[in-house]
């Protein structure tokens, strides 16, 4: 399928680690024709990751950016706007978990966390990437949301009410921005065996395909798939929808 | 973005309208490299939209049959599998309603049309294609529901519990033949310029159709009616090798009328 990607400046964040979902979607992206920037906090994961991006022949760039901190934003931004002219794609993918504890257990501390590094990382890029993207009268965002989100997170209650954010928050941006040319849609991934999962209970993600029916974990080009397709000029139609990629473990 | 569909045969029910999501679909899929057959009531439309899948260089068939009897489905079914030897891809497209009219002015008689249209065709055709999908171990299921069944419809109460019907059967099939390579998916389309919209009352309620298309677009965030391209090409990221991890999912294709509520 011609999915018009040849050209567009994607932007990823948290694509640094090299297990994770983010660098899937930046290579995806890439084979698709995108050149792409990568952001972490981990710059030697993003440069690795960049250097990836550069081998499938697309331009790259990794920035290193605190996607909690709106100063941090607005200097990436500034940043890419220099050298690449301008923002097609932006795909919220940074976050990260506390370690699995009862409710009653969490701290203060615990839940500024979990917010800020993705619920709050979600608004920041939004919030600094969106006027250009008006400018240009089109768009493409991708908040990457969770299972927890949607039915519940055990022992990881900020974590599942951070989840549960990025979807209301990209169902209102998107209602604001669909006028505009800009799509704002959610990937819902199931469990899989990132980065992420090194905080997961010993031997869940052992066992969890057993219990699930498609018997397997999901992986992270099932994400960057999904990713890729509502990044399209093929999912112009699709507006605040949530992409449940999950081996249908999510209802 | 390869989808892997090459080679793979589509059957597509209730394709034979000229201005349909069915069409839309099965081009689509075409141009993907699928061979198509197009099932419909109206087999002079059938043949219309076969021609054009041919155009594109794909083989196709058009079979006239009315989706709601299980003998006339199974039928083509047969007659598809005997020249194709087997169908990869089946979308439950086909459906309708019958002209609104308020809950209570509605007789027994008028559920059975809704329902067997918009809910027991998808069992009926799901019911003849997938056991040669499970014998094969591999096999896509992509209905085609409504924001309907999700918002409801007033003065179209049972078309729109025969489309939520249609949305929790997929849900419920999708997890029983997953572990033997099937995909179940649901693609909830928003308000389309199709035939559908044309033959119903709603469009009456203002003189002419550029208005109306105006009065409609300006409760759609994205601006525009859901195109039957928009249809097709969610349905054929569906159908297609990319999209193995989604099982049993719905997805509004609406521009954001759903949410805009």
């Amino acid at each position: 399928m011609e999915l018009g990607l040849k050209g567009k400046i994607a932007l990823v964040t948290g694509a640094g680690s090299q297990i994770g979902f983010g660098k899937a979607i930046a290579l995806q992206l890439a084979k698709e024709g995108c050149d792409v920037i990568i952001n972490d906090l981990d710059l030697e994961g993003a440069k690795q990751t960049a250097a990836e991006v550069e081998k499938l022949g697309r331009k790259s760039m990794a920035i290193k950016g605190d996607v909690t901190s709106v100063p941090e934003w607005e200097a990436m931004v500034k940043t890419i706007l220099e050298k690449f002219g301008r923002i097609d794609i932006l795909v919220n993918n940074a976050g990260g978990c506390t370690p699995p504890r009862p409710f009653l257990q969490m701290t203060d501390k615990d839940w500024d966390f979990d917010i800020n590094v993705n619920l709050k990382s979600t608004r920041n890029g939004t919030k600094t990437v969106l006027p250009h993207m008006i400018k240009q009268k089109s768009g493409k965002i991708v908040n990457i949301t969770s299972g927890a989100g949607i039915h519940g997170g055990m022992f990881t209650a900020g974590y599942a009410a951070a989840k549960a954010g990025i979807i209301a928050f990209s169902m209102g941006v998107a209602k604001e921005a669909a006028p505009e040319g800009i799509n704002v849609n959610c990937v819902s991934p199931g469990v899989a065996n990132t980065g992420f999962a090194k905080n997961a209970p010993p031997g869940l993600i052992e066992n969890f395909p057993k219990t699930l029916p498609i018997k397997r974990l999901t992986t992270a080009q099932d994400i960057a798939n999904g990713v890729t397709f509502l990044v399209s000029d093929a999912a112009s139609d699709i507006v605040g929808q949530v992409l449940v990629i999950s081996g249908g473990v999510t209802p | 973005m390869d989808l892997g569909l090459k080679g793979k045969v589509a059957l597509v029910t209730g394709a034979g309208s000229q201005t349909g999501f069915g069409k839309g679909i099965a081009l689509t899929l075409a141009k993907e490299g699928c061979d198509i057959i197009v099932i419909d009531k109206d087999g002079e439309g059938a043949k219309k939209t076969a021609a054009e899948i041919e155009a594109l260089g794909r083989q196709s068939m058009a079979l006239q049959a009315d989706v709601t009897k299980s003998a006339e489905v199974n039928k083509a079914v047969k007659t598809a599998l005997g020249k194709f030897g087997k169908i990869d891809i089946l979308v439950n497209n086909a459906g309708a309603s019958t002209p609104p009219k308020s809950f209570v002015e509605k007789t027994e008689e008028e559920w059975e049309p809704d329902i067997n249209l918009n809910l027991k065709a998808v069992f009926i055709c799901t019911k003849a294609v997938l056991p040669q999908m499970l014998e094969r171990k591999s096999g896509k299921i992509i209905n085609i529901s409504s924001g309907v069944g999700t918002m409801g419809l007033a003065n179209s109460s049972i078309y729109s519990a025969a489309k939520a019907g249609v949305m929790a059967f997929t849900k419920a099939l999708a997890k029983e033949v997953i572990g033997k390579g099937v995909n179940v998916n649901s693609v909830s389309p928003g308000l389309g310029d199709t035939g559908f919209l044309r033959s119903s009352n709603v469009i009456k309620t203002v003189e002419t159709p550029p208005e109306f298309t105006k009065h409609v677009n300006m409760d759609i965030p994205v601006g525009r009616m859901t195109t039957p391209q928009d249809i097709g090409s969610m349905t054929a990221f569906l159908a297609s090798d990319v999209s193995g991890d989604i099982v049993g999912q719905v997805f509004d294709v609406d521009g954001g009328k759903i949410i805009k509520f």
